[in-house]
């Protein structure tokens, strides 16, 4: 049995409308990924009880808790915009979440104690929460939640408002909780790289539906639609009738499965590859580890990864067809 | 741009705008405290070691709290509920509330007796279904009828303000308490009030000093001596005993304690930046909860709307409760009815005009130059009271060595002006706290002047709060009585002095029409400063 289900959920605000079904097993670490006004924000309202479903079912732990409120549901929030109560301090926040009837008072402070340290944040428990800046914050913001012990620990893109390095010290932070509690955790994020770096599984939300869900690798090579290929990364897509005859439909690859090379290539020397001959580079951009190329192909473009800068402007392709995705 | 070249731009701005205020305030208090040290310290110490001066003060003080106590108290359920749902009526009934922050105090009275005495409309009503033989409600010249009225009169104020205070607080602390495990009631007290206190406290300090100052209200509902409080007996020792130097030291000691409540709230106020949040309301959809919008809609049009309509009512009818039209001819055909007229709305509109540009520049240097001194010194004539200012100005008329209409008119001008400027902050500094800096900046950036910007990008962004302040300034003076009474002793008459005459001679017929008159032009007002400002919203959503 599932640890979380969700069967059927709908909630439509004017032209949007959400539906959503989908479950989530205990200790997994799910994240809802997609485009902005695709409904993954709106999902966690749902599950958390602070917006009401049109209809729909949502069981935790096998209790249906649809009609229940916030409070009674037992699951946690970290607010994007850290949502801290300015005035408490640090110390308070945390320990406002706790259930403090059946705790002594050395109880609450070693846990308070143990919940800075989760989030590397000893020795900050009286300083005020204006002081803060957006990673402790978010990290106080985090600490709270977990102090109320909630069955699923909801994340509503909590990185968002913070600079890369930081976001990407954090998550595995994020992550490192997840691993020392196994708590289970649904985090929203629009960065699907955030998501590839701290999940177990993916969906992909658009317009108020699930477009994809699966392991971040599948979703990645070998995506359901055009639309999930874009979404996980670059890559190209095009006619399969340019290269398979008598097929319809679309071929989708990834830069890295593109072999160059400064030659000609002879087809027949590699029959599992697709070859591409003498085309033209049309732009070239340096990622940092790698050069990325923009090839034209019959007035398609191709994406291709180097790990060199090429010498000259027309290259030959190779293509495995082992990691050829049809869509 | 640097920060202090811009703070020098809003502090020469603010400068002639607090150098009016200082003369218009100062200069009247000056010949108050100058007129009670007139006979040594004779007056002071009488004052200052009577039993009855602290008998006053404590009954004001009571009769303040209590009123602010209730209005704020009784306001809360209804701020909580519009602050969180939206539906029918909702707009219509804050716009009602707004309305009757505007409705002068001398209509509340005229309304309260009709509405409530002892042959009024109230009891006129239960004995025709109940059949009784004597008035059942008993409350006119009671201290019941005091704080009543002055609930009345302050209850929508302070409805207002919190409602608009809470609707712009966040909503997502809220809903971090809700899921970390805490109901209704632990968030609120815990999470929600603590954030409102500086909104409650700001409703309960405008409506203790507005209640500390009432005059026309204590004097008329109250009727004994019994009920007196430091205003009227000021005013009772000027005009009546015509014992100045003591009215005067009693001024100083009621200035002393409003001063200090002033000065308590402005230490316990945090200087917080609004940002104003989206997304609070919702709408009601559940039956529970339009069945409560429905109760709580009634309940306030029900204290807001009866003595209104009551006043429109009694101008049609006599005292022996047949339909008349008397008291209309005889108001339209009296010429002192025009110049009432014509006085009170050449003075309301230059008092209200003038208020709303000399705040303007207050508050912008306020929030600028994060001043906490000059709002505080803005607000010192609140603090102060119409009667005291009224009384300065008579002894500063009685040091010009000519009397003229004139100068009756300025004075006038003055202590209106004087008396509506911390109500026009106080409408503005919200405003011009929502400013976002990045705008400014911005424009800086862009070329623009600090005062280029000022004009440009911030004032225009103050445009509503300027409208709102405006309609406030405006009715305050419109019904203002005790300044100008007690200033141009008559001889400028406003439709608010007639109207007090009228209630003074048992006319209630004349002073409902008259209060009638009253009303209308203050709804006049403020319907059309809607209209403007709904044209000005659609204007900026349309661009």
């Amino acid at each position: 049995m599932e640890y979380l289900e969700i069967n059927n959920l709908k909630k439509k605000y004017g032209d949007f409308s959400l539906n959503v079904n989908f479950s989530v097993k205990e200790g997994e670490f799910l994240c809802l990924i997609g485009p902005s006004g695709s409904g993954k924000s709106t999902v966690l309202s749902l599950l958390t009880g602070l917006e009401e479903a049109d209809e729909g079912m949502i069981v935790l732990d096998g209790e249906d808790i649809t009609a229940k409120s916030t409070q009674e549901r037992n699951i946690g929030l970290v607010f994007q915009d850290y949502a801290l109560f300015s005035n408490m301090n640090v110390e308070k926040n945390i320990q406002y979440g706790m259930d403090k009837k059946h705790k002594s008072s050395k109880e609450i402070s070693e846990q308070t104690e143990l919940l800075l340290e989760y989030v590397d944040l000893v020795g900050y428990g009286k300083r005020k929460v204006t002081s803060l800046s957006g990673g402790e914050a978010q990290r106080v913001a985090l600490a709270r939640s977990l102090a109320s012990e909630p069955k699923i620990l909801l994340l509503d893109e909590p990185l968002s408002a913070l600079d890369a390095p930081l976001r990407k010290r954090l998550r595995t932070v994020i992550r490192d909780i997840h691993n020392r509690t196994g708590i289970t955790m649904i985090y929203v994020t629009h960065d699907r790289e955030e998501a590839f770096a701290i999940s177990d599984r993916i969906i992909i939300m658009k317009d108020g539906l699930i477009a994809a869900d699966g392991s971040p690798e599948s979703l990645y090579n070998k995506p359901n639609s055009a639309f999930t290929a874009s979404f996980t990364g670059d890559g190209t897509l095009l006619d399969a009738s340019l290269f398979f005859e008598n097929q319809t439909g679309s071929i989708f690859f990834r830069p890295e499965s593109v072999i160059i090379s400064d030659e000609p290539v002879n087809p027949q020397m590699y029959p599992s590859y697709l070859v591409i001959n003498n085309v033209k580079i049309t732009g070239v951009e340096y990622t940092g580890s790698h050069y990325l190329l923009c090839v034209d192909y019959n007035g398609s473009f191709i994406l291709a990864l180097s790990l060199v800068k090429p010498s000259r402007n027309y290259v030959s392709l190779l293509i495995n067809e082992e990691s050829i995705t049809r869509i | 741009m640097s920060r202090k070249r811009v703070n020098g731009i809003y502090r020469g701005l603010a400068a002639p705008a607090l150098i009016i205020l200082f003369f218009l305030f100062a200069l009247p208090l000056y010949f108050t405290f100058s007129m009670a040290f007139s006979d040594g310290l004779e007056s002071i110490r009488s004052v200052f070691l009577s039993p009855y001066s602290y008998r006053l003060v404590r009954f004001t003080v009571i009769e303040s709290l209590l009123s602010a106590l209730l209005s704020t108290a009784l306001a809360l359920p209804f701020a909580a509920f519009y602050a969180s749902y939206d539906f029918r009526f909702r707009k219509m009934t804050l716009a009602l509330s707004a309305l009757s922050f505007t409705i002068p105090s001398i209509l509340v009275v005229l309304g309260f007796v009709i509405f409530y005495g002892n042959n009024g409309v109230l009891n006129n009503i239960l004995k025709s279904i109940f059949g009784f033989e004597k008035s059942p409600v008993r409350i006119l010249y009671t201290f019941s009828a005091i704080i009543l009225a002055h609930v009345y009169l302050n209850l929508p104020v302070a409805f207002n303000l919190i409602t608009n205070g809470w609707m712009s607080l966040p909503k997502s602390e809220e809903d971090a308490s809700y899921t970390l495990k805490k109901g209704r009631m632990k968030t609120f007290f815990s999470i929600t009030l603590p954030k409102l206190r500086g909104v409650i406290a700001n409703a309960f300090v405008i409506i203790f000093l507005f209640c500390f100052s009432s005059f026309a209200i204590v004097m008329v509902l109250g009727g004994s001596p019994e009920y007196s409080t430091l205003e009227s007996e000021i005013y009772r020792r000027a005009h009546i005993s015509l014992d100045y130097s003591g009215a005067s030291a009693l001024s100083i000691f009621s200035f002393i304690i409003t001063t200090l409540a002033l000065l308590l709230s402005f230490i316990g106020r945090r200087n917080e930046k609004l940002v104003r949040e989206g997304g609070r309301i919702r709408k009601a959809e559940k039956k529970k909860t339009k069945v409560m919008a429905f109760i709580l809609t009634s309940l306030m049009l029900l204290f807001i709307l009866p003595p209104m309509l009551s006043i429109l009512y009694r101008s049609f009818f006599d005292r022996t409760g047949n339909f008349s039209l008397e008291s209309w001819n005889t108001i339209f055909s009296a010429s002192s009815f025009l110049s009432a007229i014509v006085n009170s709305l050449v003075i309301a509109i230059v008092a209200s005009l003038l208020s709303v540009l000399l705040a303007e520049n207050i508050a912008m240097y306020a929030v600028k130059c994060r001043s906490r001194i000059a709002p505080l010194f803005a607000t010192l004539p609140l603090a102060t009271g119409s009667v005291t200012l009224g009384l300065g100005y008579n002894f500063l008329a009685a040091h010009i060595p000519f009397s003229s209409t004139c100068l009756d008119y300025a004075m006038i001008l003055a202590t209106h002006l004087v008396l509506s400027i911390p109500f026009a902050i106080r409408t503005i500094l919200p405003g011009a706290k929502e400013i976002p800096e990045r705008v400014s900046e911005a424009s800086y950036t862009l070329k623009k002047s600090g005062f280029e910007t000022y004009i440009r990008t911030e004032r225009p962004l103050l445009r509503n709060y300027r409208r709102k302040a405006f309609i406030f300034a405006f009715a305050l003076s419109l019904g203002e009585v005790n300044a100008t009474l007690s200033l141009a002793g008559g001889r400028i008459e406003t439709l608010p002095i007639l109207i007090y005459r009228l209630i003074g001679s048992y006319n209630y017929q004349g002073a409902s029409a008259l209060g009638s008159v009253l009303l209308i032009l203050a709804f006049i007002v403020f319907l059309l400063g809607e209209r403007i400002g709904k044209k000005e919203r659609r204007w900026n959503t349309s661009k």
